[in-house]
């Protein structure tokens, strides 16, 4: 969609020969908005027996896999218990945590499932978590220096952040970070780099510490304490499916968020970028700056509808249930627009990840080079 | 010191238990196989339902642990799923504190809210969510010797539960009672009220304003007039100060508040069921300081009302001021107190947002 250049409503979006005014851009933040409406007031009864539903199946599962966990002497009963237990994890974090501390449920009126007073089976707590995502990431998505997210503090994901020699290391220890996710996600809130900036006062740090050291103790203490001692002399084998358990879901959250923000197309922002921006560049920011994944209706609910992480991104608030029922039409609305809609399948989406994590190790201009290398090179 | 050793134990079982299900609660697991078990509400089951009238049913309840027994004269706030969304309203308990069963009986008021989904959708099984009993329409302690209970309409239902637990305290006295009723169709509880009446420590009488009256039934509706004539005036104004319960619509209270006034020697217990608009509010623009939006409010409407107008779902509960569920911070503004009409600044305050109205524009914290 191109527009004649004008005065009064100036190009304010140029990417690959397609130039949208800011008419456009409002406009198409306007039809954003209007889908959002429409299923927001169709909300029911069946949303509820969804996520009801889903709530009941992940605490049985959690169930099975604990009381299986307890017969881990028997090889298949350790790898089913393991494998139920760590599903459990997984549909708790994201389907269910992560979305009703969202808000994404609050109009149930229903107390088990309001942002408000949820926490998760995770060693982050609720609070600051509900600061350092939704506020933090949703509100500067991709925005180098104000989300977070972008690099946890300590990737190079994006050109705008200074190279250092340490990056160098980052495709190695990027793995501790995805086996140790929850780690990650726990202490992100305490913003070291803003404490030996100056930006944060030491009080404030020891009262977000303490919170964070209180909610570690307690699921340390169930999951490698408790549990394995009411196994007693199987001690060692509930630890380690307990363990197994949160590795696959520490592996697998890593994996979904990586693939949402990170994969090749995914734009990143700085903050001039952000200076004065209107609601319907925000919501050009969330398409840009996020990117789905393919797969199948399970696939979908075990990635906590981050397979939508555009629809996600454009509706926070919306229950997830109805992404993939509202995913086609944003797909739609983008494309006249001649917006890019970033989707593939979880390999194809993540090996870009992968690449530029590689990439952004190096200094710019050696990657550049490597780069117009690899370009020139014969296949 | 047994039972110390035990409720020890108790506590440490919990404490397992809370540490075994960290951040959740056992009860969370437990909803697994009786969806009443909560750690943080009273939730009850729906054994039966009674019908009273085609436009009311008596639901008897089973609660889980966290209920703790009424007061007779108390109501509760009973949340029903309508449509996916937890909605509340109070309703008064019909049973005596110590029946078998708890009971509220409930009155479809074509609203098309919770009393008529009660009424005419809900069935034995059903779960319902409660909260602690309260009010103070309740019998003082000691309880007195002499009363006289005047109620209409619905409220027969907490005059209903202090007279059955009255009575079956053992106590020795009188008990004065008149129920006003349009009709014998819309009359609730009558079958307990015929056995009550049976008592010869009660005088109950039924007084209907539209049906012709049956054996020992009276007819009229009431006025000062009316309770001078059936000799209701000379029992309260006398030395030994018998106290009155009043509960019913707001004109039947205005009538009995006005006659006691004059007449009564002894304290007055009522209980009005709907909340009194005392009007006002001029209306205003409301300014939504966290989701950012602005909306008009009307004259005279909740600034709750006028939320959801605009889209918004604040959270909410009873909708009368009693709960506090949709305590809200005003940043700025001035609200009026729909209950009474008082209006005033409540600048970094927090207000009930389904009793307050606009008083010129106001700034909220959704």
């Amino acid at each position: 969609m191109n527009a004649k250049v004008n005065n009064l409503d100036p190009v304010i979006f140029e990417r690959q020969g397609v130039r949208l005014t800011r008419s456009q851009v409002e406009a198409f933040g306007r039809e954003i908005e209007a889908l959002r409406d429409e299923v927001m007031n169709d909300l029911g009864e069946r949303d509820a027996r969804y996520i009801r539903r889903l709530v009941k199946t992940q605490k049985s599962l959690e169930l099975a896999g604990r009381g299986l966990l307890f017969l881990g002497v028997l090889p298949p009963a350790w790898l089913a218990g393991t494998t139920l237990l760590s599903v459990s994890k997984i549909l708790e974090n994201m389907e269910i945590g992560h979305n009703v501390m969202h808000g994404q449920w609050d109009w149930l009126n229903d107390p088990d499932l309001d942002s408000s007073t949820y926490d998760w089976d995770n060693t982050c707590p609720a609070e600051q978590w509900k600061h350092s995502h939704n506020y933090m990431h949703h509100t500067f998505t991709n925005v180098v220096g104000k989300d977070r997210d972008v690099g946890y503090g300590i990737l190079r994901l994006s050109e705008d952040q200074r190279w250092n020699p340490l990056y160098l290391a980052q495709p190695a220890y990027n793995w501790v970070l995805a086996a140790l996710f929850q780690w990650g996600v726990a202490f992100h809130d305490l913003e070291y780099e803003k404490l030996l900036k100056g930006e944060k006062s030491w009080a404030e740090y020891r009262v977000q510490r303490r919170k964070i050291m209180k909610k570690v103790r307690q699921q340390v203490l169930k999951d490698y304490l408790l549990f394995p001692a009411l196994a007693g002399p199987f001690f060692p084998l509930v630890f380690a499916g307990n363990l197994s358990a949160n590795l696959t879901r520490n592996l697998w959250a890593y994996l979904i968020i990586f693939c949402g923000h990170f994969t090749e197309h995914a734009e990143m922002f700085t903050e001039r970028d952000i200076e004065n921006e209107s609601r319907g560049q925000w919501y050009l920011r969330q398409l840009l700056g996020s990117s789905n994944l393919e797969g199948g209706p399970l696939f979908h609910i075990m990635s906590g509808n981050l397979s939508h992480q555009i629809e996600h991104h454009l509706f926070p608030d919306m229950p997830s249930n109805r992404y993939r029922e509202v995913a086609p039409r944003v797909r739609e609305i983008a494309g006249r627009y001649g917006l890019h809609y970033n989707t593939g399948r979880l390999g194809r989406q993540f090996g870009t990840v992968l690449k530029r994590i590689n990439r952004m190790a190096l200094p710019d201009r050696l990657s550049r080079r490597l780069g117009r290398r690899a370009n020139s090179a014969p296949v | 010191m047994q039972s110390q050793v035990s409720s020890q134990r108790d506590g440490l079982m919990r404490r397992l238990g809370r540490a075994l299900t960290t951040p959740f609660d056992p009860e969370d697991y437990l909803a697994l196989f009786d969806a009443r078990h909560s750690a943080r509400e009273i939730r009850a089951r729906v054994v039966r339902v009674r019908r009273e009238t085609d436009r009311a049913v008596t639901l008897e309840l089973a609660p889980n642990r966290l209920w703790k027994p009424h007061r007779a004269g108390q109501y509760v706030m009973l949340g029903v799923d309508i449509d996916g969304v937890r909605q509340q309203r109070c309703f008064s308990l019909s049973s005596a504190p110590h029946d078998p069963v708890l009971t509220v009986t409930v009155k479809a008021n074509g609203g098309g809210g919770v009393s008529d989904h009660l009424v005419h959708r809900c069935r034995a099984g059903d779960l319902l969510t409660l909260s602690p009993a309260a009010g103070d329409f309740v019998l003082p302690d000691p309880a007195p010797e002499r009363i006289l209970l005047l109620s209409a309409g619905s409220g027969v239902t907490p005059v209903h539960s202090i007279v059955k637990s009255w009575l079956s305290s053992g106590q020795t006295g009188r008990l004065v009672w008149r129920h006003f009723e349009r009709n014998y169709s819309s009359l609730l509880l009558g079958e307990s009220l015929r056995e009550l009446a049976l008592d010869e420590r009660l005088d109950f009488r039924l007084v209907l304003s539209a049906d012709a009256p049956r054996d020992g039934d009276l007819a009229g509706r009431l006025d000062e007039h009316w309770l001078t004539e059936n000799g209701l005036t000379g029992s309260v104004d006398d030395a030994s100060r018998p106290p009155v319960f009043a509960c019913g619509p707001q004109g039947f209270l205005d009538t009995v508040i006005d006659w006691h006034r004059r007449h009564g020697a002894g304290p007055l217990f009522h209980e009005r069921f709907q909340t009194l608009s005392a009007g006002g509010g001029e209306g205003g623009l409301m300014r939504f300081a966290r989701s950012g939006g602005e909306a008009p409010a009307e004259a005279g409407q909740s600034l709750l009302e006028a939320a959801e107008a605009a889209g918004l779902s604040p959270r909410h509960g009873c909708r009368m001021g009693i709960c506090h569920t949709c305590k809200c911070r005003v940043a700025r503004g001035r609200v009026r107190d729909l209950r009474n009409g008082e209006s005033r600044d409540v600048v970094g305050q927090e207000i009930r947002l389904c009793v307050h109205g606009a008083d010129g524009d106001v700034e909220l914290d959704l």
